[in-house]
C-alpha cells in the first residue's frame, strides 16, 4: 500500500464514513443497517491485521507507525517576557502504533467486528444503536493511538459517552441505572485522569523552543515529549531552581510525582477496575446488551489496563518500581477475590464479570512483575481475555435469546438441544480457566513467570487462583451445559450461521495465539524497550 | 557412535495422527456413525505402527543417542521457553504402552458403544486424548510435558463426563479436573522455580539431568522443594493421597475409558513425571522418602478400602490407586526400572481387567458384584481372560505382575524394611479383593442380573490381546543376574537382586493365602461372610465409607469456599457497594439541599444572601487574627 496514505487515520475514523452510509439508510431496515455496519467494522479490522502485519520491531525507530501534525495551538500571551518569548499551549494531532498498541488495535478491531455480527439480537431503534456503535469503535481505536494527552482525552470521553447511550437505551430492565452508575463512575476517573494531565502538560509538558530570535515557551501535551522530559535530568521539570530568582514553576518534586502516579493509577484502576472499584461494572455486566458487554469487557476494560502501562507506568518507572508489591498484592486480591465472588453468583453474567475482574488481577501482576516477561503477560492476558470474554458474553446473548434468562438455576443441560453452542461455551470457559494449547495459558503463565523473578511467595498464592477458576467456571459452564436438562428447552434450535461466524472466528484466535503465542510476543519484542532502559540506568546509577 | 534415528525423527508423527482424527471427527463427524469409528481406528492404528517401530529402534540401539529436536516457542528479550520432543528408551516404551491400549481400546468401544447416538464424540475424545498422552510422553522439557499434561486433564474430563445428563458423571468429571488441577499447581510452581533457578533458564529433561546429577549447582533446600512439589502434580495424577478421591468416582465415564485412562495410560503420567525428572529426586533423600511413604501409604490404603466396595468398577479403580502407590513406592526407594517395569505390566493387565468389567457390564447391566454370579460358564472368554488378568495383578507366578511387583518388594525390603512390610500386606489385601471379585462375579450361581452372552468378538479380541500381554510382559526383566533386560536398557545398569529369591517365595504365598482365604469365604463358605462386620462393624463402615475423606473435604474445601464466597459477596454488596451509595447518596441529599434553596421565595434568597455574606466577612475578618 503505498506510503502518503494515513492508514492509521483511515483506522481511527473509518467507522465515521460508516455512520454517513448509515444515515442514508432506511431506519427500519435492520438487515441493511446490520449488513452496513459489519462491513464498516471490517475496513478497520483489515487495515489494523495489516499493519500488524506490517510491523518490523527490529526495522530503525522500532517500526512504529506515526502520524503528527500541529492540532490546537492557543497563544497565552505573545508580550510576555518583554517580547523575547511567548507562551503558548499546543496539542497535537498525533496518533501511534507500536508494539504495545498494535495487539489491543487488532483487538479492538476483531471485537467490533465480532460484536457486530453479534447484535442480530438488538431489537429496536437500529439505526442509532450502530451510530453510536461506530462512535464507540472509534473512540476505542483512538484511545489506543493516541500520543497526545488531550487528544487521548477526548477518544477516552467519546467511548463513555457512546457506551453511556449503549447501555441507556438498549439494556435490559435495569439499564438506566446501569448507564448511570457506569457514567459517574467512569466520569469520576475521567476528572482524574484530567487532573493528572494537566499537572503534566503544565510541568513535564513544558519546553522551550528557539523561534527565531525569540524563545517559544511551548506546553505541550505531546506524549513524547512528556516522557523524554520526565527521563531527562536537564530537563526544566527535573531542576529544582533553574533561575536564581524563584522556585522553577515547572518543577516536579518527589511528592508531585507521587501524587500524579497514584492519580494516573487511580483513573485507570477504575476502568481495569482494581477492587474496591469494581461495583460499577458489574451491573454494566450485567445490564448492558450482550454484545455490547462484548465490547466493555473485551476492549473497555483493556483500555484501564493499557492507560496504566502507557501513562502510569511508562512515565513513572521510579515510581511504579517502588510500588511493585502494592501492585502485585492488588493483583492478588483481584484474584482471589474475584474468583471466590464468582463461586456463588447464580447470575452467568454476574460470574463473568467477576471472572473479569479476577482476570484483570493477572495483569496487574504482569505489570507489577516491572520485566519483560511479565509485561509481556500482561498484553498477552489482556488480548486473550479480550477475546475469550468477547466469546463469552456472545454466547450469552445467543442463550438468552433463546432461553430468556441467564440464570444459572434455570439452565441446565443445554447440550443436548444446542451441541454446538454448548461445545463453544465448553471450550471459552477451558480458555478461561488457562487451559494449554488456548491463549488462557500464556497470558496467565508468562505473568506468573515473570513476577516470579522478584516475588516468589505472592506469585505462589496468586497460583492457588489458577484452582478456584477452574472451580467457579466449571461450576457455571457444567451447570448450563451438562446434567439433566428440562423440557422447555427441548425445542430450542442450536446457532444460526450469522451466530456462528463470529463464534468460530474468535475461537480460531483464541487457539492460534495459544498454539503459536509468538505471533503476538515479537511484536511486543520492543514495546517495553524505554522503560528498561530507564529502569536500568536507575538501577546503575 | 552415531545415533540410529531412520524411525524417531519422525516420532513427532504419533501424535499427529489420532490428532488428524480428532480434527476429521470434529469438524464433519456429525451424522457419521461407522466411518467415525473407523477415522478414530485409523489414527490410533498408525500411532500404533510407528510406535512399535520406533521401540524396535531403541531396543536395537539402546545405547545410541537420543534423537532430540526443539524449537523457540516463545522468545522474550533473552528468555526463551521451547517446545520440542525426544526419543529415549523410557519415551519409546511408553509410546508404545499408550497405543497398544488406545488401539484396542479403540476396538473394544465399537462393540460397547455401539448403541451410543453420540459414538463419534466419544471417538473424537479418545482421539484427543490419545493425542495428548502421546504429546506427553515425547516431550523433551518439562513446559511442554505441563501443557499436555493438562490436555490429558482435560480428555479424562471430557469423557468422564461423556454420559453428560447424569448428574453423577457432570460431578464425577468436575471433581477430577478440579482435583488434579491442585497438584497441577505444585507442578506449575516447580516449573517456575525451574526457570528461575536452571543455567540458562532451561527446562529440559537432558539439562534438567545434566544439572541435578551434579551436587552444588542448585541448593539442597531447592531441589527438596521442587521434587515435592512435582511429586504434588504427580500425586494429583496418579491418585496418591490425599488426592486420589476423584479417581474412584472418575469410573462414571464409560469403562474403555476407566481401561485407557484411568488405569492404564494417564494415572500412570504421574510416575512417568517422576520417572523423566529422577535425578532432582535422587538429589534430595527428603524427597525420594516422601515419594516412597506416600507411595506406600496409598497403596496399603486403597487396597483396604477395595476390600469393601461392591461396585465392580470401583474395587479396580482403588485397585488402580493401590498399584500406583506400589510404582511410587518403587520410585521413592531409587528403583527407576522397577516402577517403570510395574507401570508397563499394570497397564496391560488392569486395561484387560477393566474391559473385562466391561464386558460384563455390558451383559448383565449392573454394577454390583453381588447382583452377579456364575458369569463364568456363560462368558468363557471373559472368565478366563479375566481370571489372568487377576492372576497378574495378584503377583501369582509366571504371569506378569509377579515379576514387575517382586521387582519392587525385593529393593524395598533392600532398602526399608518397613516399606516392604506395607507392600507385602497390601499384596495380601489385593489377592483377597480380587479373590473377593472374581468369585462373586464368575463363580456359584446365577445373580440377580440373571442371564447373560458372551460379548461379541470385537470385544473379546482385545480382551485375548491384552491376556496374552498380561500373560507374558513380565518376561522382560527377571530377577536373576543377566535377565533384567528391561532394567539395564532403561537405565544402563541391570537393577541389583540381592534376596531376591526368599522375596519370591513369600510374595507368591502371600498371594496364594489371600487367594485361598477368599475361596474359603466366597466360594466354600468355611467362614462367614459377616466375620468381621459382625465383630467390628465400625471397621467395615469405614472401610465402606473410605474413611470419610470425601466428607472431610466437602466439610473444609467445598462448604468453606462456598461460605467465604457468600460472605465475600455479602461484603461486595453491602461494605463496598453500600460506601459507593454513601457516597453518591450524600452527593445527591447535597443536590437536593442546593435545589430547596431556590424554591422561588425572594425571602429566601435574601436570607440565604445575608448569610453568605455574613459567613463571608466572618471568614475575611476572621483571618486577621489567626
Amino acid at each position: 500500500m503505498p506510503e502518503q496514505i494515513p492508514w492509521l487515520t483511515v483506522l481511527t475514523f473509518s467507522p465515521l464514513v460508516g455512520i454517513l452510509v448509515l444515515l442514508f439508510l432506511p431506519k427500519a431496515n435492520s438487515r441493511a443497517l446490520r449488513t452496513a455496519a459489519i462491513l464498516t467494522t471490517l475496513v478497520p479490522l483489515v487495515v489494523s491485521l495489516w499493519l500488524f502485519a506490517q510491523y518490523d520491531p527490529s526495522a530503525q525507530a522500532g517500526g512504529i507507525f506515526v502520524e503528527q501534525t500541529p492540532w490546537i495551538t492557543a497563544a497565552l500571551n505573545s508580550e510576555a517576557l518583554n517580547g523575547v518569548a511567548s507562551y503558548v499551549y499546543e496539542f497535537q494531532y498525533y496518533l501511534a502504533a507500536d508494539g504495545l498498541s498494535l495487539p489491543l488495535i487488532v483487538l479492538a478491531a476483531l471485537v467490533a467486528t465480532m460484536a457486530a455480527f453479534a447484535s442480530v439480537h438488538i431489537n429496536k431503534r437500529w439505526k442509532a444503536f450502530y451510530i453510536w456503535f461506530l462512535l464507540l469503535e472509534t473512540g476505542m481505536l483512538g484511545v489506543f493511538m493516541a500520543r497526545d494527552l488531550v487528544l487521548f482525552f477526548l477518544f477516552f470521553e467519546l467511548t463513555l459517552i457512546s457506551l453511556f447511550f449503549l447501555i441507556g437505551i438498549w439494556g435490559l430492565f435495569n439499564r438506566e441505572k446501569a448507564a448511570n452508575t457506569f457514567l459517574i463512575y467512569n466520569g469520576l476517573g475521567s476528572a482524574i485522569m484530567l487532573i493528572a494531565f494537566v499537572l503534566l502538560i503544565v510541568t513535564a509538558g513544558f519546553q522551550s523552543v528557539p523561534d527565531g530570535e525569540a524563545m517559544r515557551l511551548v506546553y505541550s501535551g505531546n506524549y513524547e515529549t512528556i516522557m523524554a522530559n520526565l527521563a531527562d535530568p536537564a530537563a526544566y521539570v527535573n531542576i529544582p531552581d533553574a533561575q536564581a530568582n524563584g522556585s522553577n514553576p515547572f518543577f516536579m518534586s518527589e511528592g508531585m510525582r507521587w501524587l500524579v502516579f497514584i492519580l494516573i493509577f487511580v483513573a485507570f484502576a477504575i476502568k481495569l477496575p482494581v477492587l474496591p472499584f469494581h461495583t460499577w461494572m458489574l451491573r454494566v455486566h450485567a445490564e448492558a446488551p450482550p454484545s455490547v458487554v462484548m465490547i466493555h469487557s473485551g476492549v473497555l476494560l483493556k483500555m484501564g489496563a493499557y492507560g496504566l502501562l502507557r501513562f502510569g507506568v511508562f512515565l513513572f518507572p521510579q515510581q511504579a518500581d517502588d510500588a511493585a508489591y502494592v501492585i502485585a498484592l492488588l493483583g492478588v486480591a483481584n484474584i482471589l477475590y474475584g474468583a471466590i465472588t464468582a463461586f456463588v453468583q447464580n447470575e452467568f453474567k454476574l460470574v463473568l464479570a467477576y471472572s473479569s475482574i479476577s482476570h484483570m488481577g493477572i495483569v496487574l501482576l504482569g505489570i507489577a512483575s516491572l520485566n519483560q516477561i511479565g509485561l509481556q503477560g500482561a498484553v498477552f492476558q489482556l488480548v486473550s481475555h479480550g477475546l475469550i470474554s468477547a466469546l463469552l458474553f456472545l454466547i450469552v446473548g445467543s442463550l438468552y435469546e433463546r432461553t430468556g434468562t441467564t440464570d444459572l438455576r434455570e439452565l441446565g443441560g443445554l447440550a443436548r438441544a444446542l451441541p454446538f453452542m454448548s461445545g463453544v461455551l465448553l471450550t471459552a470457559g477451558m480458555a478461561s480457566l488457562g487451559l494449554p494449547g488456548l491463549s488462557g495459558f500464556v497470558g496467565e503463565f508468562l505473568a506468573f513467570l515473570g513476577l516470579f523473578d522478584s516475588m516468589k511467595g505472592v506469585t505462589a498464592i496468586a497460583a492457588v487462583g489458577v484452582i478456584l477458576t477452574a472451580v467457579y467456571v466449571l461450576r457455571s459452564v457444567l451447570k448450563i451445559t451438562f446434567g439433566p436438562m428440562s423440557e422447555r428447552y427441548a425445542a430450542l434450535n442450536d446457532a444460526r450461521l450469522i451466530e456462528a461466524v463470529p463464534m468460530i472466528a474468535l475461537l480460531a484466535f483464541i487457539l492460534l495465539l495459544g498454539v503459536y503465542p509468538s505471533i503476538l510476543t515479537d511484536s511486543m519484542q520492543h514495546g517495553f524497550d524505554r522503560l528498561f532502559e530507564q529502569l536500568n540506568s536507575r538501577v546503575g546509577g | 557412535m552415531e545415533p540410529v534415528t531412520v524411525y524417531s525423527q519422525y516420532a513427532w508423527l504419533i501424535p499427529v495422527f489420532p490428532l488428524v482424527s480428532f480434527i476429521v471427527l470434529t469438524a464433519f463427524g456429525r451424522g457419521m456413525r461407522s466411518a467415525g469409528m473407523l477415522i478414530g481406528m485409523l489414527g490410533s492404528l498408525a500411532a500404533l505402527v510407528l510406535s512399535v517401530l520406533v521401540l524396535l529402534e531403541r531396543m536395537t540401539n539402546g545405547d545410541s543417542p537420543e534423537y532430540n529436536y526443539s524449537f523457540d516457542w516463545i522468545t522474550i528479550g533473552d528468555f526463551q521457553l521451547n517446545a520440542g520432543y525426544d526419543v529415549t528408551n523410557l519415551s519409546a516404551l511408553m509410546l508404545f504402552v499408550v497405543s497398544v491400549v488406545a488401539f484396542l481400546v479403540n476396538l473394544y468401544s465399537a462393540g460397547y458403544l455401539k448403541e451410543d447416538e453420540r459414538i463419534t464424540v466419544f471417538f473424537g475424545y479418545v482421539a484427543l486424548f490419545t493425542f495428548s498422552m502421546l504429546g506427553l510422553v515425547l516431550s523433551d522439557n518439562l513446559l511442554t510435558l505441563y501443557m499436555f499434561w493438562e490436555l490429558v486433564g482435560v480428555c479424562s474430563f471430557l469423557l468422564v463426563g461423556f454420559w453428560y445428563t447424569k448428574p453423577e458423571a457432570r460431578a464425577a468429571a468436575k471433581k477430577a479436573f478440579i482435583v488434579t488441577r491442585v497438584g497441577d499447581v505444585g507442578l506449575l510452581i516447580a516449573v517456575l522455580l525451574l526457570f528461575w533457578y536452571m543455567p540458562e533458564h532451561d527446562l529440559s529433561f537432558a539439562a534438567i539431568e545434566n544439572v541435578f546429577g551434579q551436587t552444588g549447582t542448585i541448593a539442597q533446600g531447592i531441589t527438596t522443594l521442587i521434587a515435592i512439589l512435582i511429586f504434588v502434580g504427580a500425586a494429583g495424577k496418579s491418585g496418591q493421597f490425599p488426592l486420589h478421591v476423584w479417581l474412584p468416582d472418575a469410573m462414571e465415564g464409560p469403562t474403555p475409558i476407566s481401561a485407557l485412562i484411568h488405569a492404564a495410560t494417564m494415572v500412570a503420567a504421574g510416575v512417568f513425571l517422576v520417572a523423566r525428572t529422577y535425578s532432582i529426586f535422587e538429589a534430595s533423600q527428603a524427597a525420594m522418602d516422601t515419594v516412597a511413604y506416600v507411595g506406600a501409604f496409598t497403596a496399603l490404603f486403597a487396597a483396604t478400602i477395595g476390600l469393601v466396595q461392591n461396585d465392580i468398577k470401583r474395587i479396580l479403580a482403588y485397585s488402580t490407586v493401590s498399584q500406583l502407590g506400589y510404582m511410587m513406592l518403587a520410585l521413592g526407594v531409587g528403583s527407576l526400572s522397577g516402577g517403570i517395569f510395574h507401570l508397563f505390566t499394570h497397564a496391560f493387565f488392569k486395561a484387560l481387567l477393566f474391559l473385562g468389567a466391561g464386558s460384563v457390564i455390558h451383559a448383565v447391566h449392573t454394577q454390583n458384584i453381588h447382583e452377579m454370579g456364575g458369569l463364568g460358564r456363560q462368558m468363557k472368554i471373559t472368565a478366563w481372560t479375566f481370571g489372568i488378568g487377576a492372576l497378574a495383578l495378584t503377583g501369582i507366578p509366571p504371569f506378569s505382575g509377579f515379576w514387575s511387583k517382586d521387582a519392587i518388594l525385593a529393593v524395598a525390603l533392600d532398602k526399608n524394611p518397613f516399606l516392604f512390610a506395607v507392600g507385602i500386606l497390601t499384596a495380601f489385601f489385593t489377592a483377597l479383593y480380587m479373590a473377593r471379585l472374581y468369585f462373586l462375579v464368575f463363580a456359584g450361581k446365577s445373580g440377580a442380573a440373571g442371564k447373560a452372552h458372551e460379548s461379541p468378538a470385537v470385544m473379546t479380541i482385545p480382551l485375548v490381546v491384552l491376556a496374552a500381554f498380561a500373560a507374558l510382559s513380565g518376561f522382560v526383566e527377571l530377577p536373576w543376574a543377566g535377565m533384567g533386560r528391561l532394567g539395564a536398557w532403561l537405565t544402563g545398569e541391570e537393577a541389583a537382586h540381592s534376596g531376591s529369591g526368599l522375596v519370591l517365595v513369600v510374595s507368591t504365598a502371600i498371594g496364594l493365602l489371600g487367594i485361598y482365604l477368599g475361596w474359603l469365604i466366597y466360594v466354600k463358605g468355611a467362614i462367614p461372610r459377616d466375620f468381621i462386620s459382625s465383630r467390628a462393624p465400625w471397621l467395615v463402615r469405614l472401610l465402606e465409607r473410605k474413611y470419610y475423606i470425601d466428607e472431610l473435604y466437602h466439610a473444609v474445601f467445598t462448604v468453606g469456599l462456598r461460605a467465604s464466597g457468600r460472605a465475600l459477596d455479602a461484603f461486595d454488596t453491602y461494605i463496598v457497594g453500600g460506601a459507593v451509595r454513601l457516597i453518591s447518596g450524600a452527593a445527591v441529599w447535597a443536590g437536593r439541599a442546593g435545589t430547596r434553596m431556590q424554591n422561588g421565595q425572594v425571602q429566601t434568597y435574601g436570607l440565604w444572601t445575608v448569610i453568605g455574606l455574613l459567613a463571608l466577612i466572618l471568614a475575611i475578618a476572621g483571618r486577621r487574627f489567626w
